[in-house]
């Protein structure tokens, strides 16, 4: 009978890096699909973490993740990014609707020494499979988007960070009296990213 | 009452004392003879009478024995009768104590058995609550172990909590600082403000004067443009017509005979020569017409340009509404803190405030963390009272149970001790009749049977009372172990209370840090964040800019693409017309006399628009030197990656030499100052980090550097 000790696998700073900026890129095209924000017919489907998820087809959208996840990475291994949070406004007022929050914490000890962690490959895809799936169960819960909208991503970095000429500072874009959903966590051992969705109550509800 | 022993005899008197007096029968004649005494015979007579008497006394006596021997005989009858009806009265009671003994034994036997089982009880009590105890010290242990967990957590909420508090504190300083810092920014804002609004209005003026200008420039020019165009057209259908002629005159040509070349020919090749060249200059002069349509399409770049520069000035217009809007809440607020200022006790001033603020929230902080405090005391002995209600009640039910069954055990305890009692006194009653019957000795058979079993019964009666004496010294000791089980009982009951008191604080607690924890989250997730430790950014170029620029660079090929046709266009136009030369008919002679007239009236015009574009260029120049006090001066060039870029000198007309000049370079759209000797002065150079590097005017430094000038030169 073959041995069911789970084998653990070595992960470095760089690694972890990759596995959550990668995640964070099929995050955001997931979150893009399942809330309506661009066309259906803009999105291919792939296998990634053994399930079938959506990427966009719109090279403007795929150019600006591609952009953005270069700079993430930067930061990521810096060890200087607290979170990314992917905002959802309607296209008219800029009004927030929905924010979903990707809280990161780093093992500093990672960062200053260079050393490694290990933890199964197979249990980090597991962990981000159960976020997945719970990103595309969240249409259930989440109040419809009637009006058309647009989205931006924010990273909240330490103070100390150069600002890139490519970005610039910008307000929180925050909602007020929300409603917070928290959803499952993974963690590499370097990085462990916390998913939270807050989102604007619908009027019906509060009705 | 039946008299057991026969009263005494009485005894007769000595003077009637007979012979026979000891009961025997004594025949006188057996009466031992006497002495024969030496009497005289005639004392013969006398004795024969005296031995009748005799007889007949002694048959009296004889007699009267009898009868009281008859009579003691019926005596001793009755006797033996009433000791036979005794015997058998005390058979009957020791037949009645023996079933009392062993009715006696019996319930002494079920006492023992209820004792038994009283212990079997209390010993299975006493299991049962040590099985209780051991799961309440392993839930105790279990509990320690949380309570240390907590503790730990609660030590760690605790370093959380003094950090957040030395944050707080700094956040407080920093407050303070930063109030310090508004209200000089205040006063800063305030002065910016009223400069900005006088150096919009004139700006707002100044862009609107020039771009009515410029739109009317770029309406002409376009019209010209336009009528180029059309002249381009003409001329190019012309030429093309012409080509067409051409070669149709060749064709002609070519089937003439080569005989009517003559002295002509040379001519004619002349001719053609000539026009060629003034073909050649048409061309020159179409290109002249291209370059001045480049020009009109500068000209149309550069209204685009101050299109954008008035949006912008709109744009900035609106911040200062905006600012002003700002400005005026600021004022309001200033107003408002200082009426607060007023109505505030033991404030005077702005500085005070802080600190007051700082005081106040110590004191609504140590008002709440007492009133935490004493709710926290409140909630414990509230808890504690239930528990010791709980405790009390489950104490009171013990002991009316446990006093409920010593009034059992006592109840049975005091019926054994009476059995024992009863059976004692039976007992004794049974010896002492024993005993007289012993004494009488008269019926053997059955007193020696009586006392067998009396003495049975005796020893029974004292094993049964060393059993009972064993018992009762059992259920003594059995007493004290239930005393001190019951004392360790109580004992483990306040732990218990104790425990659970503590395990009610520490849920407390743990609800307490959970809320916190939620609150914590809740912050998080509403996307609270320390300015202090962490900033926001953003991609500057979001999708909605890309999409735009895209459609501006896609544009913007299109219209490369179009040049490049129409210049590719051209540039046959001109191998063909270069190609094209030997021989002209005279409609294409008057043709191109037309078009040399057109040519010359289109050059008169141009002469004539750059004539008009200078004197107004030049006045333009002059206006702006009067009305802004700078001398600009416009050239082009490339700088080292080979981007063309357009450079302005200005000079002061205030300037107090020619070194004083600022170079500003210009590219799509983008103005940035160039660094100069001039510029790196200390004053200019500050003016320049104020007005062009935070605050993004360059009007605004160079209205100020004109107004110090001003004041230098007038001073001076």
């Amino acid at each position: 009978m073959a041995s069911k000790t789970a084998t653990k696998d070595i992960i470095t700073l760089r690694g972890s890096t990759a596995i959550v900026s990668e995640f964070f890129g099929y995050a955001a095209n997931s979150i893009l699909y399942n809330r309506g924000v661009y066309p259906e017919e803009s999105f291919a489907r792939v296998k990634k973490y053994g399930l079938p998820l959506l990427l966009s087809q719109d090279e403007g959208v795929k150019t600006f993740i591609a952009n953005l996840n270069t700079q993430l990475s930067e930061w990521l291994e810096a060890g200087k990014l607290q979170r990314i949070v992917l905002v959802i406004m309607t296209k008219a007022t800029n009004e927030v609707l929905e924010r979903w929050n990707f809280s990161i914490e780093t093992d500093k000890e990672v960062v200053e020494k260079g050393v490694s962690r290990e933890k199964s490959d197979k249990e980090i895809m597991r962990e981000i499979q159960a976020i997945m799936r719970q990103i595309a169960s969240s249409i259930t819960y989440l109040p419809c988007l009637d009006e058309p909208c647009i989205f931006d991503v924010l990273a909240y970095t330490d103070m100390d960070v150069a600002v890139p000429f490519t970005w610039t500072e910008s307000d929180p874009k925050l909602i007020a009296n929300p409603q917070m959903v928290k959803l499952h966590s993974f963690d590499t051992k370097i990085h462990k990213v916390d998913t939270l969705v807050s989102y604007k109550n619908d009027e019906w509800d509060e009705q | 009452m039946i008299v057991r022993t026969p009263p005494p005899k009485k005894r007769r008197s000595e003077a009637t004392e007979s012979p026979n007096s000891d009961g025997r029968f004594i025949i006188f004649e057996d009466l031992p003879e006497p002495q024969p005494e030496p009497e005289p015979s005639h004392q013969h007579s006398d004795q024969m009478l005296c031995t009748y008497q005799c007889r007949q006394l002694v048959k009296a006596d004889f007699l009267d024995a009898l009868s009281s021997a008859e009579k003691q005989s019926q005596d001793y009858k009755s006797k033996v009768e009433t000791m036979n009806d005794d015997l058998h009265r005390s058979e009957a009671e020791k037949m009645k104590f023996r079933d009392q003994l062993l009715y006696a034994e019996q319930e002494l036997a079920a006492a023992k058995g209820r004792e038994q089982a009283l212990q079997d009880q209390l010993l299975k009590e006493i299991h049962e609550s040590q099985e209780r105890l051991r799961k309440q010290i392993h839930i105790h242990s279990e509990l320690e172990v949380k309570f240390r967990k907590e503790i730990d957590l609660r030590k760690n909420a605790e370093s959380l909590l003094s950090a957040a508090e030395q944050k707080a504190s700094l956040l407080e300083g920093k407050l303070s600082h930063v109030s310090e810092s508004i209200e000089r920014e205040k006063n800063r804002l305030q002065k910016e403000l009223t400069l900005l609004k006088e150096e919009s209005k004139h700006s707002m003026s100044r862009i609107s004067a020039d771009l009515e200008m410029m739109e009317c420039k770029a309406s002409n020019s376009e019209k010209e443009a336009a009528v180029l165009k059309e002249q381009l057209e003409n001329l190019q259908t012309k030429l093309n017509e012409c080509l067409h002629e051409k070669n149709e005159v060749e064709k002609k040509l070519s089937t003439s005979t080569y005989q009517e070349f003559s002295s002509d020919d040379s001519i004619l090749v002349k001719h053609l020569r000539e026009e060629l060249r003034n073909y050649e200059s048409e061309v020159h002069e179409a290109r002249k017409l291209k370059a001045s349509h480049e020009d009109v399409e500068l000209l149309r770049e550069k209204l685009l340009e101050e299109k954008g520069r008035r949006e912008r000035a709109e744009a900035e217009a609106l911040k200062l509404l905006e600012a002003q809007i700002n400005g005026k809440k600021l004022e309001d607020e200033l107003s408002s803190w200082k009426s607060t200022l007023k109505e505030i006790p033991g404030v005077t001033s702005a500085a005070d405030i802080p600190l007051k603020f700082e005081a106040l929230q110590k004191e609504v902080l140590e008002g709440m963390m007492k009133m935490g405090e004493v709710t926290a005391r409140l909630k414990q002995v509230e808890v504690a009272l239930d528990v010791a209600e709980n405790a009390r009640q489950n104490v009171e039910t013990k002991a009316a149970l446990t006093n409920e069954k010593v009034e059992l055990l006592k109840l049975e305890l005091k019926r054994t001790e009476l059995m024992l009692s009863s059976t004692t006194e039976e007992r004794d009653r049974l010896k002492i009749i024993i005993d007289e019957l012993k004494q009488q000795k008269n019926v053997e058979a059955g007193s020696a049977m009586t006392d067998g079993k009396v003495k049975e019964l005796e020893a029974s009666l004292s094993m049964k009372e060393d059993l009972i004496k064993k018992l009762e010294s059992s259920i003594l000791e059995q007493k004290d172990v239930n005393a001190r089980q019951h004392n360790e009982m109580k004992l483990l009951n306040e732990r218990l209370s104790n425990e659970s008191r503590r395990i009610k604080s520490l849920e407390r607690e743990d609800d307490r840090l959970r809320s916190e924890i939620a609150i914590l989250e809740s912050k998080l997730g509403h996307g609270d964040f320390s300015s202090a430790s962490t900033k926001v950014l953003r991609m500057v170029n979001s999708l909605a800019v890309d999409s735009d620029a895209k459609k501006t660079i896609e544009a913007l090929q299109n219209e490369l693409q179009q040049t490049k046709d129409k210049l590719q266009a051209i540039e046959e136009l001109k191998k063909q017309s270069g190609d094209a030369g030997t021989l002209v008919d005279s409609y294409i002679s008057g043709k191109v006399v037309q078009l040399k007239e057109q040519i010359a009236t289109l050059e008169k015009r141009e002469e004539r628009y750059k004539a008009v574009f200078a004197d107004r260029i030049s006045v333009f120049r002059r206006a702006c030197c009067e009305l802004f006090g700078y001398k600009i001066v416009m050239d082009d060039h490339q700088r080292s990656d080979g981007i063309p870029v357009t450079r302005f000198t200005l000079q002061s007309i205030y300037a107090q030499s020619d070194d004083e000049k600022l170079q500003f370079e210009y590219e799509s759209g983008n103005t940035k100052i160039l660094g100069n000797n001039y510029t790196q002065q200390s004053d200019i150079s500050h003016q320049v980090e104020i007005f062009i590097r935070k605050l993004n005017s360059i009007p605004a430094f160079t209205a100020n550097l004109t107004v110090e000038s001003f004041n230098k030169r007038t001073l001076s």
